[in-house]
């Protein structure tokens, strides 16, 4: 029996490793000061995405690797996110290769864009000049590229495909790569997402009334949209006990739009009771809720009724893309890698929590949720776990719960 | 070994509508079609509208592969190589050309749209996952519904996979046998079919005809097994 009790799956799923990169850093250490000081600087004005518009961006301002050269046709913005994360776990993936053999390490990565950006700009050359120029190779474009790039790049012989469906597509991935380890069709699994910002997604969300020219502010009375991001975060998952497990997945398909959410949050609070289901827990079970948070008027206001119906007034809960902003079907992937660090830096019960940044307004027709404040802490007793919700175009709702081991 | 029995099965692609013709088609198989699109007469007009032709396709074989009692329940994977290149690169021209983006065309262009859009039209809020693995699509979509069906044992998985030939714009960069199609499947654990990792030795089929259509031939009129190779992987499917 695991620690979590007769509820739990049999094995475990460990997530043993990360690699991450957005906007806030080129990986965690970087990342993770910014986010508990609640950075907002290093959005990016941009005035090139949508015309007459100017939209506060989270864009990754690290410079990316170059493809190595055999992987060259690969070479795409997402791709090139995705390897600047997967090096960072490189050394840990290469010892299971060596440890399990190629073909029983696996490989799940969630993508929305692929290489769409690479796509416009070659289309705008087909379009102005009747070919397509010579540097663009379908191989950026289609939508699963980044599964042969990452299965090439790392040496991975086992399963390799993208998970794309929209914003949930990082939390799916971790979802099928829990189950290959439970199907024992492979001992270790790289999983995660990857996702850049393209005019395509800044324009569609735009012609959406989706996105916010000043920097979201999620749940407030003043919201007015997403602030768009980017950025990779890859997860070394494994069967081994300890450590920061997954503990619960919970999906469902909302059947009502496929831009707009359930209005009175059904299909969140579905997803949100199946992954509590799924880990054995209570809603008391859990001490803390990474929201979706996009910062538009109908996800707040549906997500908030749904977490407040299923989890009341004192759970602690944030929303990580007011500074990560929505890097779409990497939201779920990176967010996930943020509360991961909240649990790696907890010491002696006590928790740092991803803070919520905001105008402080909260809006008067949604219901109160306990909104972490810079520098509060959370004191957990026993085991801590989390839960992060995300919910896509196509009615696509994922949450994913996680918690951190006692020590042995 | 992952084991499934495939239940129900429905195929859509030009001039091939019904399981009759698709039997003869796998004994004899001939070149398939580009052209046409499914009447989709299960799902509303207004709903209808808003399909591409990919996803006509999808919801064509979808649809007649469950029964209206099994299509609120079921879990669904739908997996597509290029999904609907021919309607994003439209997109992309309109981007181009500074003209403003349609807000229901941008909606419907995500990967997920033949997903988003079966389970508005059958009020299905089950699981589902939008697969795409370049050339390995179909293994791989396979492999998600063998998962699907042990996260979900409760219920059957319909698993869909369709794909067109890429657009003109990006024709030359078509490597796969041509035409357009759908298949599904609909899978319950245990049963006849095994699924597993190619052995040494074991050589991948030549593909003649696009993957999900060998994969039918083979299981309509082929023999004790087949492998499809996929990315970096190859997969062996054998009758019990």
């Amino acid at each position: 029996m695991s620690w979590y009790g007769d509820a739990a799956p049999a094995g475990a799923c460990r997530l043993t490793a990360l690699g991450m990169i957005n906007a806030l850093g080129a990986h965690p250490a970087e990342i993770w000061p910014r986010v508990l000081a609640g950075d907002q600087s290093r959005l990016t004005p941009r005035s090139d995405l949508v015309a007459g518009r100017v939209l506060h961006v989270a864009e990754v301002v690290d410079p990316l690797p170059e493809l190595p050269s055999q992987l060259r046709r690969y070479a795409s913005r997402t791709n090139a996110l995705a390897l600047a994360a997967v090096r960072q776990i490189e050394e840990r993936v290469r010892a299971a290769i060596d440890e399990f053999g190629a073909d029983r390490v696996g490989l799940i990565v969630g993508t929305s864009t692929s290489g769409v950006g690479e796509g416009e700009r070659a289309i705008r050359h087909h379009v102005d000049r009747g070919r397509l120029p010579s540097s663009f190779d379908y191989a950026q474009l289609e939508p699963g590229s980044p599964a042969p790039f990452l299965a090439a790049y790392l040496g991975i012989a086992g399963p390799a495909y993208a998970l794309s469906t929209a914003c949930s597509s990082g939390a799916k991935a971790l979802a099928s790569a829990r189950a290959l380890l439970e199907m024992r069709l492979c001992d270790a699994v790289v999983a995660g997402a990857a996702d850049a910002v393209c005019g395509l997604t800044a324009n569609g969300f735009g012609a959406l009334h989706l996105v916010s020219s000043k920097p979201s502010v999620p749940f407030s009375a003043n919201r007015s949209g997403m602030t768009i991001g980017e950025g990779a975060a890859f997860f070394l998952v494994t069967r081994e006990p300890g450590g920061i497990e997954l503990l619960g997945v919970g999906e469902c398909s909302e059947a009502t739009d496929m831009s707009a959410p359930d209005p009175d949050g059904g299909g969140a609070e579905a997803a949100m009771q199946a992954a509590l289901l799924d880990a054995g827990l209570s809603p008391d079970g859990v001490s803390y809720i990474g929201l979706h948070g996009t910062g538009t008027r109908l996800n707040d206001a549906m997500e908030s009724r749904a977490v407040f119906r299923l989890f009341g007034a004192e759970t602690w809960c944030s929303a990580a893309k007011a500074l990560v902003g929505h890097a779409l079907g990497a939201s779920a992937s990176i967010e996930l890698g943020c509360l991961w660090l909240m649990l790696e830096a907890g010491r002696d019960g006590v928790y740092p929590l991803v803070p919520h940044c905001w105008d402080d307004t909260p809006a008067p027709d949604l219901p109160p949720l306990r909104l972490v404040r810079r520098g509060d802490r959370l004191l957990a007793s026993s085991r801590p776990v989390v839960l992060l919700n995300s919910f896509g175009f196509g009615g696509s709702d994922c949450s994913l719960i996680i918690g951190r081991a006692p020590p042995c | 070994m992952l084991t499934a029995s495939i239940e129900r099965w429905a195929a859509w692609a030009p001039g091939l509508e019904n399981a009759d013709e698709w039997d003869r088609w796998c004994r004899a198989p001939a070149p398939l079609g580009a052209d046409g699109a499914p009447p989709l007469a299960s799902v509303p007009p207004l709903l209808r509208r808003r399909c591409s032709r990919l996803t006509r396709m999808a919801l064509e074989a979808a649809f007649r592969c469950v029964s209206d009692e099994d299509m609120g329940r079921v879990t669904t994977v739908f997996a597509s190589r290029h999904g609907d290149a021919a309607s994003n690169v439209s997109l992309l021209e309109s981007l181009a050309r500074g003209e403003p983006l349609s807000p229901t065309r941008f909606s419907h262009s995500v990967h997920n749209a033949p997903a988003g859009l079966f389970s508005i039209a059958a009020g299905n809020r089950r699981p589902s996952a939008s697969v795409a693995a370049a050339r390995g699509t179909f293994p791989c979509g396979y492999l998600e519904s063998i998962s699907m069906l042990t996260r979900h044992p409760e219920s059957p998985v319909l698993f869909v996979m369709a794909d067109e030939p890429l657009p003109p714009t990006l024709a030359a960069f078509r490597d796969e046998p041509p035409g357009a199609y759908a298949l599904a499947l609909l899978m319950v654990p245990g049963g006849e079919v095994d699924f597993r990792p190619a052995m040494a030795g074991e050589r991948a089929s030549r593909r003649e005809w696009p993957d999900a259509l060998e994969f039918l031939r083979w299981w309509r009129a082929g023999g004790p097994s087949m492998t499809l190779s996929a990315v970096a992987s190859a997969w062996t499917w054998s009758r019990r």
